[in-house]
């Protein structure tokens, strides 16, 4: 297994390169200049000089040791990201936006497989009957209608109309307060897709063989779904879990907007409407590290909890 | 056990909401305290006075920094008094040279960057160096457009710092034959040619005093330590999300202004006449990018005031255009009040198609609907733009409307297409315009301006490209039409004029690319006229020259609505919104009877 991790992590250089390769042609040669933009109105030429020069865009961008392009991945490597737009080191925007959005993404993320996982079960056991109709409505009704109706509809009614929750982020709230209502739309939204998917992981164990013989042996339902069905569903399971995870850290765009949760959603979605590329690119470098991190977990995953699977 | 699994969900839930639910209300913790609450639609960039040149930042920095002079909160029109100066400045005779003498005792914010801790007295020399920084290339000001080939000696200074290699290098003790502090109470500013307009340059928050000893611990990161002299210092910022401003204890005091004009003391504007202010002990400001979260706080009492989103305003205007009876039922109150602004479809001068053809360029004027535009993207609250110069300037010409340079005809319009086609040799080919945004707001505006296009059958592609895209185009001189706007930041016309005198738009950023000579020499004779009834005349003929010209199709003037709650005393509203939370108080009994009163009418 360990000779299967190195070489895993050693394919994750050229996939994280071609990453940073793609950010610097999209941002540098597509994006265009944001000099001017900096420099503000009735800017001289001199100071759009300058500021080229401070952020180094004033450099060949390729063939030069100091160029624009070898800048770009060697501060990529010790995590350097410079300066955003308003001269705030990036890093610490991204170490300070971590817990926000982790705040609200881990609790959405524990309540969604855990809903949808333990619903599932139930729901493919009495498949067919109008339990699981009803159940499959709400989750085609619930992935149907837009997410933002979600927010609207539960920050109108539950914060404002009803003041269940807080309705927007202010200085003193706890941690729990300011997270409830978002974590629980993220929930309700989330499970929809969710349940729809794990139910139809668990109908096809339920059709399996050994289903019909654990009941023929007389074992209870409650061994037979969680002892033997849920343990042969982990392999789709731990998939659509762990590749879930990079996702966490990078926050919920709608949500953390809505509700002034000032995480990487938001630090992201700024950035993007202010061609902050020096952000966008630093996130989009931990993101892409994160996804080739997890998918390697998951792989390993796979050994430990389905003895047929060998990573040698 | 089937029903044990769904007993267990059912309660899980309940929980998560009961425990979730049943958290601090938040109507609560605004309701006693004597903080105002408002919210930022922007983000905060930084608060160094030299760079810093968005909304956001300048009213959050105006309350931490103060500067030599500020406008009369209550007089309009708008007018410099002194507030660090003690008086106003001794001009010289030729207008070249300012002496402006600085109150003495004033004391800059506690900070570490002092000895002890403790804020010393500011000094003449803090406001050179302030300008000095501004200049400083290193420092890539935004502002140094202000003052470029203005004062004595600052210019060579700039080319000195240019010879540095790093910030850090400057040397800030390099003389500069313009600034001079006599002593410690007195600075002495001298002009390459007249600047009448200082005066205002003055009250703007970039020509704040900077200690030294800020810039020295703080390097790059002053941004977010700023060290003023004014009534609040910073608590809290929150990058992204919130900042809190406290009352500065060694504020050294300053009273709330007993005159004002006609009507403020039947407003209650002269109730806390002559009192000390501030009144309150903090501000915090909320960013809130989405309208929904902003008003539902306002409309709860979480925020004290609100300018009403397009989505709200039939909820709080009525057909009338006054407050709804539900507005009214909360003692909400409503502040209009013009902005010195001016939203235009504007025309690249050096287009070989537009530029040689101002029959096309009038047809394009004639053809646009002012009226449609503004009740569809304004609710009807902006008024039209008859020229360029906003109603709110002391040289508006109210003549102007006369001229019918925001006549809609589409009978015109298709009469000077017809002259337009003969002067371009054939018909008029596709023209494309380009929007400064790509969100749904703007592909309506851009829906609607092609509708008035295609009316008098002229064919146009609609450009729709992010802001710095856009910026880079219109620099680039790339853009054949382009939707734009202007806004003043001093009450002085001449901020809306120099973007047509062409030696300044050659120098720095482009935009009309317009030229006329006559234009230009009366350009150069009123920059150096004090203000004057014959300066306001010069100023309304330049207008016309413009408009003669038709170098864009000016469409509205923005008109402002604000909501406030009746707890928010002293609002008057203000275009120059710097250092205005002094004036502020607030009722807070009122404001914490609000939550049982909402409770009452939801």
């Amino acid at each position: 297994m360990t000779a299967y991790i190195i070489r895993r992590l050693f394919y994750t250089v050229p996939i994280v390169a071609g990453v940073l390769l793609l950010t610097f042609v999209l941002f540098n040669l597509v994006g265009g200049d944001i000099s001017l933009e900096i420099a503000g109105k009735n800017a001289t030429q001199e100071t759009i000089d300058e500021i080229r020069h401070e952020y180094g865009l004033d450099k060949p961008l390729f063939l030069s040791l100091d160029s624009q392009f070898v800048n770009h991945f060697k501060n990529a490597l010790v995590f350097d990201f410079g300066r955003a737009r308003d001269r705030e080191p990036v890093i610490d925007k991204i170490k300070r936006g971590i817990a926000p959005s982790l705040s609200i993404t881990v609790p959405m993320f524990f309540g969604v497989v855990f809903i949808s996982v333990s619903l599932a079960l139930l729901v493919a056991f009495v498949r067919g009957s109008a339990w699981d109709s009803l159940t499959l409505f709400i989750c085609v009704a619930g992935m149907s209608i837009p997410y933002l109706s979600f927010i609207l509809f539960g920050q109108y009614f539950f914060a404002y109309k009803w003041g269940f929750f807080p309705i927007y982020y202010t200085p003193g709230l706890s941690l729990y307060e300011y997270a409830a209502l978002p974590v629980l739309i993220g929930i309700v939204t989330g499970i929809g897709s969710n349940l729809r998917f794990y139910r139809t992981v668990m109908l096809d164990e339920m059709k399996s063989d050994y289903v019909r013989t654990a009941f023929a042996k007389g074992l209870s339902t409650r061994k037979v779904l969680f002892k033997h069905v849920l343990k042969n569903a982990m392999i789709p399971i731990i998939t659509r879990v762990v590749l879930a995870i990079p996702y966490l850290f990078l926050g919920s765009l709608l949500l953390e907007r809505f509700f002034g949760i000032p995480g990487l959603g938001y630090l992201m979605i700024e950035a993007i409407g202010s061609r902050d590329y020096f952000i966008i690119n630093a996130m989009t470098y931990i993101s892409a590290i994160l996804f080739v991190l997890f998918n390697l977990t998951t792989d390993i995953c796979y050994a430990l909890v389905d003895p047929r699977v060998s990573l040698d | 056990m089937l029903k044990k699994v769904f007993l267990f969900i059912t309660i899980l839930s309940s929980c998560l909401f009961l425990i979730v639910g049943c958290g601090k209300d938040d109507g609560e913790q605004t309701s006693s305290d004597n903080v105002i609450h408002t919210a930022l639609t922007g983000k905060i960039t930084g608060l160094d006075p030299a760079n810093m040149r968005d909304w956001s930042s300048g009213v959050v920095a105006g309350n931490i920094f103060e500067t030599l002079y500020q406008y009369h909160y209550l007089k309009r029109p708008y007018e410099a008094i002194p507030l660090l100066a003690e008086s106003m400045p001794i001009i010289s005779d030729d207008g070249l040279t300012y002496t402006i003498k600085i109150k003495q005792g004033v004391l800059f914010h506690d900070d570490k960057c002092f000895p002890d801790g403790r804020g010393r007295e500011l000094v003449a020399e803090d406001f050179i160096y302030a300008l000095k920084r501004i200049a400083n290339i290193k420092n890539i000001s935004q502002n140094w457009s202000m003052f470029d080939n203005k004062i004595l000696g600052l210019d060579e200074f700039r080319e000195y710092t240019k010879t540095c290699k790093t910030r850090d290098e400057v040397d800030y003790s390099w003389q500069v034959e313009g600034l001079k502090a006599v002593d410690d109470y007195t600075l002495v500013i001298k002009f390459k040619r007249r600047w009448p307009q200082f005066i205002y340059i003055l009250t703007d928050p970039s020509t704040t005093a900077i200690a030294k000893e800020a810039d020295d611990m703080y390097g790059k990161d002053i941004i977010a330590h700023p060290v003023g002299t004014g009534p609040f210092k910073l608590k809290t910022w929150h990058r992204g999300s919130y900042i809190e401003l406290v009352r500065n204890p060694k504020f050294r005091g300053e009273l709330y202004p007993s005159e004002g004009e006609p009507g403020d003391e039947e407003a209650g504007y002269l109730d806390d006449a002559g009192k000390p202010m501030p009144f309150v002990d903090g501000i915090t400001w909320s960013i809130i990018a989405e309208q929904q979260p902003a008003w539902l706080l306002f409309m709860n009492g979480q925020i004290d005031s609100k300018a009403i989103p397009k989505d709200n305003f039939g909820e709080a205007i009525d057909s009338s255009m006054e407050l709804t009876d539900q507005m009214e039922a909360l003692n909400i109150r409503l502040e209009k009040f013009s902005d010195p602004s001016t939203y235009f479809v504007g025309f690249n001068m050096e287009d070989q198609l537009l530029g040689n053809n101002k029959p096309l360029r009038r047809a394009i004027s004639y053809a646009v609907d002012r009226k449609r535009f503004i009740d569809l993207f304004s609710n009807n609250r902006n008024i039209v733009a008859d020229g360029f110069l906003p109603p709110l300037m002391a040289s508006y010409n109210p003549e102007i409307k006369k001229k019918g340079y925001a006549e809609y005809s589409n009978e015109k319009a298709k009469q000077l297409i017809e002259e337009a086609e003969i002067i371009n040799k054939g018909k008029i080919p596709l023209l494309k315009l380009g929007m400064p945004g790509t969100g749904t707001s703007y592909r309506q505006m851009g829906q609607f301006l092609k509708k008035c296009f295609n009316d008098v059958g002229l064919e146009v592609e609609m450009l729709y490209m992010d802001w710095p895209t856009y910026l880079e185009k219109k620099n680039s001189k790339s853009l054949q039409m382009f939707v734009s706007g202007w806004i003043a930041t001093v009450p002085d016309a001449r901020d809306f004029l120099e973007i047509f005198y062409s030696p300044y738009w050659k120098a720095g950023t482009k935009s009309f690319n317009y030229y006329n000579p006559q234009f230009d020499k009366l350009f150069e004779q009123v920059e150096v006229m004090p203000d004057s009834g014959e300066r306001r005349e010069l100023y309304r003929r330049m207008e016309m020259v413009v408009m003669d010209d038709c170098p864009a199709v000016f469409i509205n003037h923005r008109v402002s609505y604000v909501l406030k709650h009746s707890w928010y005393k002293n609002y008057k509203p203000h275009v120059f919104q710097y250092g205005l939370a002094k004036y502020r108080r607030l009722d807070c009994a009122e404001r914490a009877n609000y939550k049982q009163f909402l409770k009452k009418v939801k």
